[in-house]
């Protein structure tokens, strides 16, 4: 009994320091969420679940599931790349320091680099167009869904190998041998060992580009600012514009959705880990 | 001059008033009036008391102020060349709400914005939360009604039109209405600042568009359904409008206030651009922003010395530079400070004759209908 | 083997050619003054200037602005580290079931939009005193919070990669203290994630903007924002700049710390 509360109390000063820098606001949050929208008489919660803010954070899901999941496969195979060559001298070196800076990249100057690349005055539509592909008559545009999706991957992808590398670092080439020994093929190898192993970090990595891509706005607003259909970006009018006033229950409700998605996401990836870690004993 | 410099008249003529303003306003030019002072109101221009006082206090603190939005960078210059106060400039970008936030969170602190620029729907709340400090500097009585609070909460020291911004590098022939920005031949090429439901500048191309298309003050609708078509067509570009942008040519038409082009001239010029701006002939829309003391704050004086800057000639003719119109333009123009070439760098005199601005009440209305609808309508297709 | 190496070198040059060539066209439009539309074979190698990131980098507002940027990236590096390390470990060694608990913790903050928190924060800090907000320096707490996602979640990879809870055992009964277990043990296996969590809080320390402008501190990303309207090329050629060092000064302090051995992958008694 004393040693089950002597462990929690190792937790304190993360405890204290969260609860006063995180779950103060959050509790605003809801504390603002849970009242009316000005000249109205239901909870901003409730106006903020319906029409067109209910599409937004469907949208934002959407987005974020896809890129997260893109993201995931492509980082994770970086990171085994990047293990697999590990005697290339300086290029783990190289990998992490440009991970670690692009996993932070966004918003404008991120958006303006694909604008300037594929936008449609992009210096490779330009190119494109010169040996015959027009991305505009294809209907290419860096503002679409697709468009936005790509600039995303951009920063989805470092993350996942950054996330990804010490996992793949702890797959002992030991037991790469013994199943080659055993006449396992790789893919057999990868099937029953590899990924199982990995498991864990593969969905907390999925999870966390999830998180990340699910709260970014600046860069899909730098992209298409007057078609923003992102929740993230919605929260914006109501709290920090310059046209609507009075609205900023409705801007914290929004936030609280937000939180109450992550929360469900937080949830599904537990109990999928929980099963994965079953194998691992 | 190779083909690269070449520069429209109207940049030429911005780049030599910009000197020719900065001249101007070192020279100074106060009027002092001989009327009795009242607690309220100052008569003269302003009170060495008031001077002395910010003098003593050696700084105010600015908030939101775009080097390049209707000329403040020229502005701020002149105040500071003039009493020799520092006028540093918080957050640059941010936005309204920004700097009410800013308000509220740093209420007690030194760095307290001690004077703010804010739209009409902000300037709304400022009162309604009790934020600003009423303070009428001189020379109130010559700026118009509709330009100032009636309680003497803030002053609209600038207004301008919405206009088209064209990149005619990128674009030949230039559209001159609204109705000429439907066309096919634009695809692509139409941008509007941001989104109405965040961007003043935005919310004032829609409202502008509704005027074109029948709507009015009091009816936002047409111009939500006239952006809607427009991105049914194609014609609607989805890209952020940033210098930047316009520059790359991204965005080679581009709706937006008449004072935020002249402070793109110069990099245009490098660029070896070409840029022309013209108000749409079917939709005149005049929009102001408020300035005012904030009420508690640090430098008082100080900040009631720049809201009297903004009002005084020299700010005028500052924000005349800027392709801005100064709140006292009319008196400015009876006294026969503005000269022709000045005049060069405003919309047309005809257009501002008429100019009318919308009641805080249309501007409220006009929000709900726009946050209801923009969504549906043009966002979510 | 070999065909190993292949798709390993295909999958990392696809990669790498993904990386760079947007930064390509960034660095075409921030160092030469001609737009696209005019480019062609002869105006090719016109205008190539490097004014405007000149401009940017020598001016003093570029200074003010990155000094207060790295000395808050610094600090909050330090104040994670500090904060998250015995976290982790006790969550790895003492109680597994807590780790649910901080893990979902460490995500929260993605989702508390940076307004809330300030405007959160605020409400609280009128209670305590409102001087905190005041300085500069009251960001670190702000960036530590924003940064525990990838923090943590690094710190927890590199520990959930080995046994922790058996190998600390092991150490204790062998007789080992806890400061030489710490030391010799623990610490060791979380290097790589020590050195992830780091680099990834430092990055996004140096990129966050909305906190920062909210509190009107005059960071590096609010010099960059402020100068974005007047200098865009030279906002850009900076943004450029600060990718190329910061990659550089992370790549080299990543093969500084291999240097005392190789990662490691399990015991080390």
């Amino acid at each position: 009994m004393f040693q089950q509360t002597k462990s929690w109390l190792g937790l304190t000063p993360f405890t204290l320091f969260v609860a006063i820098f995180l779950l103060w606001p959050t509790l605003s949050v809801f504390r603002s969420a849970l009242q009316p929208v000005e000249g109205s008489s239901k909870p901003a919660m409730l106006e903020a679940i319906s029409g067109q803010y209910l599409s937004a954070i469907l949208y934002s899901v959407r987005l974020s599931a896809i890129t997260a999941g893109l993201g995931a496969v492509i980082g994770t195979l970086v990171a085994i790349s990047a293990v697999s060559l590990n005697q290339l001298k300086g290029l783990r070196n190289a990998l992490v320091g440009y991970s670690a800076v692009a996993a932070n990249l966004g918003g404008i100057p991120l958006a303006f680099a694909f604008v300037a690349s594929l936008g449609m005055q992009g210096l490779y539509t330009k190119l494109l167009s010169v040996i015959g592909v027009n991305l505009t008559d294809l209907g290419f545009k860096i503002s679409d869904f697709s468009g936005i999706v790509i600039v995303y991957l951009y920063f989805q992808i470092p993350l996942m190998t950054l996330v990804m590398l010490p996992a793949v670092d702890g797959l002992k080439a030991t037991l790469k041998e013994a199943a080659a020994s055993v006449g396992a093929t790789p893919r057999q190898y990868w099937r029953s060992i590899g990924i199982p192993l990995l498991s864990p970090s593969l969905l907390g990595g999925f999870l966390l580009l999830f998180a990340n891509a699910f709260s970014a706005y600046a860069t899909a607003f730098a992209l298409s600012a007057g078609s923003s259909k992102l929740v993230s970006v919605q929260i914006r009018f109501y709290l920090q514009g310059n046209t609507i006033t009075g609205k900023s229950n409705l801007g914290y409700a929004l936030a609280a959705w937000m939180i109450v998605v992550m929360v469900l996401a937080m949830s599904g990836y537990l109990g999928l880990r929980r099963r994965s870690e079953r194998w691992r004993r | 001059m190779s083909k690269h410099m070449k520069v429209t008249k109207r940049v030429q003529i911005a780049l030599g008033f910009a000197t020719a303003g900065i001249l101007l306003g070192a020279c100074g030019s106060t009027t002092a009036s001989t009327e009795s002072t009242d607690a309220a109101v100052v008569s003269d221009c302003p009170t060495s008391d008031i001077v002395d006082a910010a003098k003593t206090e050696g700084q105010v603190n600015l908030i939101t102020l775009p080097d390049t939005w209707a000329n403040y960078k020229g502005i701020l210059q002149s105040y500071r060349d003039k009493y020799g106060i520092a006028n540093p400039v918080a957050n640059p970008d941010g936005s309204s709400a920004d700097e009410l936030t800013a308000v509220e969170t740093l209420a007690g602190q030194p760095d307290m914005p001690d004077a703010v620029d804010v739209s009409p729907a902000f300037a709304q709340e400022f009162a309604t939360k009790g934020h600003w400090e009423p303070y009428q500097p001189c020379l109130w009585d010559e700026i118009p009604t509709t330009l100032k609070d009636p309680n003497g909460n803030w002053v609209a020291a600038y207004y301008g039109l919405m206009a088209i911004g064209a990149n005619t590098t990128v674009v030949k022939e230039v559209p001159t209405s609204f109705a000429e920005l439907k066309d096919p031949k634009y695809k692509g090429l139409v941008a509007i600042n941001g989104d109405p439901r965040e961007s003043g500048a935005a919310f004032a191309a829609v409202m502008a568009a509704s005027v074109a298309n029948g709507g009015s003050f009091d009816d936002i609708l047409p111009g939500i359904q006239y952006f809607a078509d427009l991105k049914k067509s194609g014609n609607l570009s989805a890209s952020d409008v940033t210098a930047a942008s316009v520059i790359s040519g991204e965005t080679p038409l581009v709706l937006d206030w008449t004072y935020n082009y002249p402070g793109l001239a110069p990099t245009l010029a490098d660029n070896g651009i070409t840029f022309q701006v013209k108000v749409p002939t079917d939709g005149v829309y005049g929009g102001f922003y408020a300035q005012g003391v904030v009420k508690n704050s640090p430098h008082q004086n100080a900040a009631k010395l720049w809201i009297s800057h903004l009002i005084s000639d020299e700010g005028a003719l500052g924000y005349i530079v800027g392709g801005a119109i100064p709140a006292r333009f009319d008196a400015l123009v009876a006294a026969g400070k503005v000269t022709p070439e000045m005049m060069a760098n405003l919309p047309d005199p005809a257009l501002l004759k008429n100019i009318a601005f919308p009641s805080a009440d249309q501007v409220a209305k006009a929000k709900e209908v726009l946050a209801a609808q923009w969504g549906p309508m043009v966002a979510g297709k | 083997m070999i065909r190993r190496n292949l798709w390993s070198k295909i999958v990392l040059i696809v990669v790498a050619a993904f990386y760079v060539l947007p930064m390509i066209a960034m660095a075409r439009f921030s160092f030469q003054r001609v737009p696209v539309i005019k480019l062609g074979w002869s105006t090719l190698g016109k205008n190539w200037t490097i004014e405007s990131l000149v401009n940017a980098v020598t001016s003093d507002r570029f200074r003010q602005a990155a000094w207060l940027s790295v000395r808050l990236a610094l600090l909050s590096v330090v104040l994670g580290l500090l904060v998250l390390i015995p976290t982790t470990v006790y969550v790895h060694v003492m109680k597994r079931g807590a780790r649910s608990y901080v893990e979902f913790l460490s995500m929260l903050p993605y989702v508390v939009p940076p307004i809330a928190l300030v405007v959160g924060i605020s409400g609280a800090m009128k209670v305590v005193g409102t001087w905190f907000l005041a300085s500069p320096f009251s960001l670190v707490p702000f960036y530590v919070v924003i940064s525990l996602p990838f923090t943590f979640r690094s710190l927890d990879v590199s520990l959930g990669a080995i046994d922790l809870k058996t190998l600390v055992e092991a150490s204790r009964s062998l007789g080992a203290s806890w400061s030489r277990t710490i030391r010799s043990v623990i610490l060791p296996n979380m290097k790589v994630g020590i050195i992830n969590a780091s680099f990834l809080c430092f990055a996004t320390v140096l990129g966050e903007f909305t906190i920062a402008s909210l509190l009107l501190k005059f960071t590096l990303p609010a010099y960059l924002a402020e100068s974005q309207g007047n200098n865009p090329q030279g906002t850009f050629s900076v943004g450029l700049l600060l990718l190329v060092v910061s990659s550089l000064i992370f790549g080299l302090m990543n093969r500084l710390s291999k240097r005392k051995g190789q990662a490691f992958s399990g015991l080390t008694l």
